[in-house]
């Protein structure tokens, strides 16, 4: 069979996904619209005979729709399909296109109004709801977080999913169940990771003797500099140069290699270090080395693993334990931050120099005169000049001095939640005997479960118990692995739907809501409104919403909604050109745009502001070196992030933010039909049909005087292509002013000036990025319909279809009507039907 | 489906391998006691994120006399031993995000439901090797990436198996049994799952009769995780039990993945060698960096040429790397005799070697650039299948004639319906 056989039948399906899900529905159900007066065969027959039928007739069936044979009665999913989208495209004028004959607004008043109330109609008499599956597993995010929560661990290094199969997603959103597979490799990675992270929170019983240690020299770094260092320094203190964005870093992590099996227990450690900001104020140009002289030096420390790879070069888990900002001279500093076992501690120059390994060679080149002749001009003569005579702005760490482990408390709060308050009697007094043992089960198994758990499932733990007992394990190690049978149960991995009568359940509610605002389980206040019931009052789930928003675990639903809705998770993933974006890898631009994004949408959270904002707003937050990558003057100093308001408009919203930018970009060009898709797709919520299968591709050229802009004008000329990219192109050449990091520009270079201008298929035209945002603002109902899908979809685990239509457009009904808040927004889809419902 | 518990233990016994001693060859043999193959067929997929610059790759000429390009000249000692394929593709289109479906056929996102749901190829192999040797298939390579890099190797519920990230890893994998300590914690640690295993596969029982429909199915996701689970757990124990292969070379250090290419070759020529796998699957992705080869510009950057010559011709040097070091590992195979037989395990070890991109500077998923080197075919030449759009051949029926191969008894993966017109055995 060749390929076109295959695919189109397979491409028609795939193009119409929703009409999939749709096609399984049962109930075929005949609405006539009688009421609604007057009648179809009156004024709407005629309406599309006139406007529409031409292109979607019987000759040309353009977008694949079809409307001559419409009887203006909804019999299947099919017909409903095509009135609402007639309705819709009549909604937004965006149909008949405007080289078309139009429709007087009488005609198109009458149309509209007929559509409405026989879509409203049918609605209203159907009773079938959605079919998808809502039964859903933990994605890895969730997981973390549980057992975070459930065991009180620190997880700022440890983390027990790295190691899973990575969860796949549906239109971007990793909390679908229907996309979230279970397989017999995650399944042995939960058996794994459950021990691990049981063993994590109970072991050592015994509370760890503080050690101390102390470093004063030999501080050898890596083979490249230590050469220098031997004979310059005789390794009597530290350096660093690099920040740890550099390519082949040099002197960006300081690691203690002395120490490199790092700490012996999970716990607090004191680092004490004595150090020095040297050179900051330079005699170099500034543009020369781009440190900022009037900043002082950020010392980091970082977390390092001597399994992980090199100690002195970039590794998979690395958080940032602590900040110090140095005075220039040689100080003792102290900071207190938590270790895992294993993990020893590296130091980083934050604000420091970038790419040193190329720098040696530039000042040999631009300032010969200050250095001694070598014998080569040779980068290993070239950076021993620039190391002993170069005077850079470096740091110097003198002496180190560890302590711990020191805790916040003893038992561990992960030992008490899971032994209880008699923790001692439990270990050493075989208190642990069999009635409390399963007491003690049985309150870990109902958190885990997220109800209470029943007592057939407490006898297949008490199996498991009993059986490692059998084999020799010693009655606390047989609890422990009781526990891990908790977290490797079904009734653990997967959230709970529906109770016997297939209501979505108190505690299905609970959990529903704190995988949607925490991103992790319920706590004991949610658990104790859902087991009386109080749960379902509506103002008492409003003021819970209003609860868990100010908790900060609802930075999980900043985090987490943002990359299911903006696709910001795969920021980094199109790494920039290092040539073309330094500062992208010098200033960490990559975290600070993140930043903005997610402290802006806090913002809108706390302050309930109207998610107009997100289109369009007065206002931002910026560290200085955004500001900077922005050319915004400010008086910001540091690292610090502030509210700047924003008098030029380029910037307001989301389209003026890099994380978007870059995102939409793949770090070395831009393409205004893939920013064109994004935003139709995400902020619009109108993604439009994939490509025909036998059009040209674009095949960039970029040697003559053409830019990306022209070679679509030709494009456009091709009518099939024309019918997409009328709607496609324009947004995307409104974004052209910001590079693929979000920079401004005005030009392509070699001359070739960028036109952001461009023409709605509605007719409307904008000349830049300002003039376009206000034609988005315009229609912020569409908007707002795309971010309530989404955030249904995100919240209640399934995609959300044709039936929740309805809710959805009440939800942006009444958000409308109280101001559209963006936390308004969020409880009233905690409100909502599809919400409340498996 | 309920599975009750002495059902199930009689048929992780059936399930039961048999397994000896492992020095280089006797494991082999002794694995091999109950396998009716004389040879066995072994398999090896390698892939890149942005494929070869179609000027430069594709000869002018088809059939046995075609003209080696630059970009194939690295394996003009090989010639006879392999085949290029060229207007063969999947139809896909998404350009970074359809490259994917090179050894499925199909995007992930759109494989759920369909038979096989998105498999790859190379996993289809390695179901039918299942417990014959340590390793039923080795993928090595990274979950990141562009976009999450070349992501080939699919398992038949649509998920990817984590893959191994460097040479240090799969030498570990390979070679470095665990101490005396180890193995004892290792067997508890499988009599703990098994254990464990029981209770939960009870919960799943008792939540499957309050779901509806629709949820019971998607629970017996849990169920059949929990066969294989336990299938696993049987063989490792088994395992563990035989010790490795001892290790014919040092533990290699990982020196980012351009530099690691040899070592990673050497290693899978090894891991065949000594029949710890006869699937393995390489994904040259997240840690390829054009600067290990002294080449200052990105990777990605140069394979969005915009036609400037400049830039093409670093992109061919770095795609030339890839073709050396592709072409020494045919070397390295031609070199190692494969047992009980008169051939090389070239000949018995079937080589892929392309990318599910089929021109980089236009994103386009077609023509993909396709090389297949022995296995036991008749080589030496450009095929070339039909162009036009309503004659165009499956890439699936390539995999086809590779799983019939390699001895699975199907006419049918993804979207091939048939084996490839023209590849004939030698």
């Amino acid at each position: 069979m060749s390929i076109p056989e295959i695919s189109i039948p397979l491409k028609r399906i795939l193009d119409f996904t929703f009409l999939v899900l749709l096609l399984t529905m049962t109930a075929e159900r005949r609405v006539s619209a009688e009421d609604a007066t007057p009648s179809f065969e009156a004024v709407v027959q005629p309406f599309l005979k006139k406007y529409c039928v031409g292109c979607h007739g019987q000759k040309q069936q353009k977008g694949d729709r079809r409307f001559d044979a419409l009887t203006g009665r909804i019999v299947d999913d099919n017909s409903l399909v095509d009135l609402q989208d007639i309705l819709d495209q009549l909604n937004l004028s965006e149909m008949p296109p405007e080289e078309a004959p139009q429709p007087t607004a009488d005609e198109r008043r009458v149309a509209i109004r007929w559509l409405t109330a026989t879509i409203e109609n049918y609605h209203q008499t159907r009773k079938a709801s959605h079919q998808a599956a809502v039964l859903r597993r933990l994605n890895s995010r969730e997981y973390r977080n549980t057992v975070r929560d459930l065991l009180h661990l620190n997880m700022t290094m440890f983390d027990p999913t790295t190691t899973f199969p990575r969860d796949q997603t549906t239109e971007h959103l990793d909390t679908i169940g229907d996309t979230l597979v279970t397989s017999g490799a995650l399944l042995q990675q939960y058996l794994n990771a459950a021990e691990e992270a049981v063993q994590k929170a109970i072991f050592p019983l015994e509370k760890p003797e503080v050690q101390q240690w102390t470093f004063r020299d030999g501080f050898r770094q890596q083979p490249e500099i230590d050469q220098v260092h031997k004979n310059f320094n005789g390794f009597k203190h530290m350096t660093l140069y690099d920040v740890v964005g550099a390519d082949k870093p040099e002197g960006a992590y300081g690691p203690i290699h002395a120490f490199a099996d790092g700490v012996p227990h999970d716990g607090y450690y004191e680092i004490r270090l004595k150090a020095e900001a040297l050179n900051r104020r330079h005699d170099y140009p500034i543009e020369f080395l781009g440190t900022n002289p009037d900043e002082p030096f950020r010392l980091g420390i970082v977390a390092g693993h001597k399994d992980a790879g090199t100690l002195h070069l970039t590794q998979p888990i690395e958080p940032l334990l602590a900040e110090v900002e140095l005075a220039d001279e040689q100080k003792w500093y102290t900071v207190r931050v938590w270790m895992d076992a294993g993990f020893t501690p590296r130091f980083t120059f934050r604000n420091g120099l970038m790419d040193v390994r190329n720098l040696w060679g530039k000042l040999a080149k631009d300032y010969g005169d200050r250095f001694p002749k070598r014998k080569t001009k040779g980068i290993v003569d070239n950076r021993i000049n620039g190391i002993t005579h170069g005077n850079l702005p470096q740091i110097r760490i003198h002496e180190i001095e560890i302590q711990g482990p020191f805790y916040d408390e003893w038992p561990t709060a992960g030992q008490k939640a899971v032994f209880g308050k008699n923790f001692t009697g439990a270990i050493y007094d075989e208190t642990l005997a069999e009635g409390n043992l399963r007491n003690r089960l049985t309150e870990f198994a109902s958190a885990a479960y997220r109800r209470s758990a029943t007592s057939q499932e407490l006898e297949r733990v008490m199996q498991v118990v009993n059986a490692r007992r059998a084999a020799g394990r010693s009655p606390i190690n047989a609890f422990c692995d009781g526990l891990t049978a908790i977290l490797c149960s079904p009734a653990f991995l997967y959230l709970e739907a529906t109770d016997e009568t297939a209501r979505l359940s108190s505690h299905g509610l609970a959990s529903r809501l704190s995988y949607f605002l925490w991103s992790s389980m319920p706590d004991q206040e949610l658990r104790k409104l859902a087991a009386s019931g109080e749960l379902r009052h509506p103002e008492i789930l409003a003021a819970q919403v209003d609860r868990m928003l100010s908790d900060n675990r609802a930075d999980a639903f900043i985090e987490g909604f943002l990359d299911s809705w903006l696709t910001l998770r795969d920021l980094g993933a199109s790494p920039p050109d290092r040539n073309a974006f330094r500062s992208f890898y010098h200033y960490d631009l990559d975290s600070a745009m993140r930043q903005e994004t997610r402290l802006f949408v806090r913002e809108l959270l706390e302050q309930n502001l109207s998610i107009d904002n997100f289109l369009d707003s007065d206002f931002t937050f910026l560290n200085k070196r955004l500001a900077e990558h922005y050319g915004i003057e400010t008086s910001l100093a540091g690292n610090e992030f502030q509210k700047v308001s924003l008098t030029d408009r380029r910037r307001g919203g989301l389209l003026g933010q890099a994380s978007i930018l870059t995102v939409t970009a793949n770090g070395i060009d831009t393409s205004p039909v893939v920013r064109g898709v994004w935003l139709l797709e995400n902020i619009l919520g109108t993604p439009p049909s994939p490509p025909p299968p036998d059009v040209e591709p674009i095949d960039p050229d970029v040697r003559g005087a053409t830019t990306i802009r022209d070679q679509l004008e030709k494009h456009r000329s091709i009518a099939s292509c024309n019918d997409c990219h009328r709607k496609i192109d324009p947004p995307g050449f409104a974004l052209e002013n910001f590079d693929p990091i979000g920079g401004w520009r005005t030009s392509y270079g070699r001359g070739k000036k960028i036109d952001p201008s461009g023409q709605l298929s509605t007719g409307q035209t904008f000349r830049d990025i300002t003039e376009f945002k206000q034609l988005l603002l315009a229609r912020k109902e569409l908007f707002a319909r795309s971010l309530t899908t989404k955030l249904l979809a995100y919240s209640s685990g399934r995609h959300v279809e044709l039936s929740d239509r309805p809710h959805v457009d009440q939800i942006v009904a009444n958000l409308n009507a109280r101001g559209g808040g963006f936390r308004d927004l969020i409880k009233l889809v905690v409100a909502s039907e599809p919400f409340l419902s498996p | 489906m309920i599975i009750h518990s002495a059902n199930r233990r009689s048929f992780l016994k059936a399930a039961g391998v048999c397994l000896a001693l492992p020095t280089l060859e006797s494991a082999r043999q002794v694995a091999r006691a109950g396998d009716p193959e004389a040879t066995p067929r072994r398999m090896v997929c390698i892939g890149n994120e942005f494929g070869m610059h179609p000027d430069t790759f594709w000869p002018k000429q088809t059939g046995a006399n075609y003209e080696l390009t630059p970009l194939l000249k690295p394996l003009a000692p090989y010639r006879s031993d392999f085949t290029l394929f060229s207007h063969l593709d999947h139809g896909l289109k998404g350009g970074h995000f359809a490259i994917h479906g090179f050894l499925t056929g199909v995007k992930a996102a759109e494989a759920r439901g369909l038979p096989g749901g998105g498999m790859s190829v190379d996993q289809r192999a390695a179901e039918f090797v299942g417990s014959r040797t340590r390793f039923p298939s080795l993928t090595i390579g990274s979950e990141y990436g562009l976009h999450g890099g070349c992501q080939m190797s699919w398992t038949r519920t649509g998920t990817r198996i984590p893959p191994i990230p460097g040479p240090r890893e799969l030498f570990r994998q390979l070679f470095v049994d665990d101490d005396a300590a180890g193995k004892k914690q290792a067997e508890e640690r499988i009599h703990l799952q098994t254990s464990i295993l029981d209770a939960v596969l009870g919960d799943a029982n008792s939540l499957k009769r309050t779901l509806s429909r629709n949820d019971a199915q998607k629970l017996d996701e849990y169920f059949s995780s929990v066969r294989d689970v336990e299938t696993k757990l049987t063989l490792d124990r088994q395992w563990l039990r035989i010790p490795k292969p001892k290790a014919p070379i040092d533990e290699p250090k990982n020196k980012g993945l351009t530099l690691d290419l040899p070592a990673l070759y050497e290693l899978i020529a090894l891991a065949l060698q000594t029949d710890s796998t006869r699937v393995a699957t390489l994904e040259i992705a997240e840690g390829f960096v054009s600067s290990a080869l002294g080449i200052k510009q990105g990777y990605h950057g140069l394979s969005h040429h915009g036609k400037v010559k400049e830039s093409i011709e670093l992109l061919v040097q770095i795609e030339r790397y890839q073709v050396e070091q592709f072409a020494g590992f045919l070397d390295r195979l031609r070199s190692i005799r494969e047992p009980d037989s008169d051939g090389s395990l070239l000949d018995s070890t079937m080589v892929l070697f392309g990318s599910g991109m089929g021109d980089a500077n236009s994103h386009t998923n077609n023509d993909l650039p396709i090389i297949l080197a022995g296995g036991g075919f008749r080589h030496g030449e450009h095929k070339a299948y039909p162009k036009a759009s309503n004659r165009r051949v499956p890439l699936c029926n390539l995999f086809v004639s590779m799983l019939q191969r390699f001895g699975v008894e199907t006419d049918q993966f993804s979207q091939g319906t048939t084996t490839l017109t023209g590849l004939e055995l030698a």
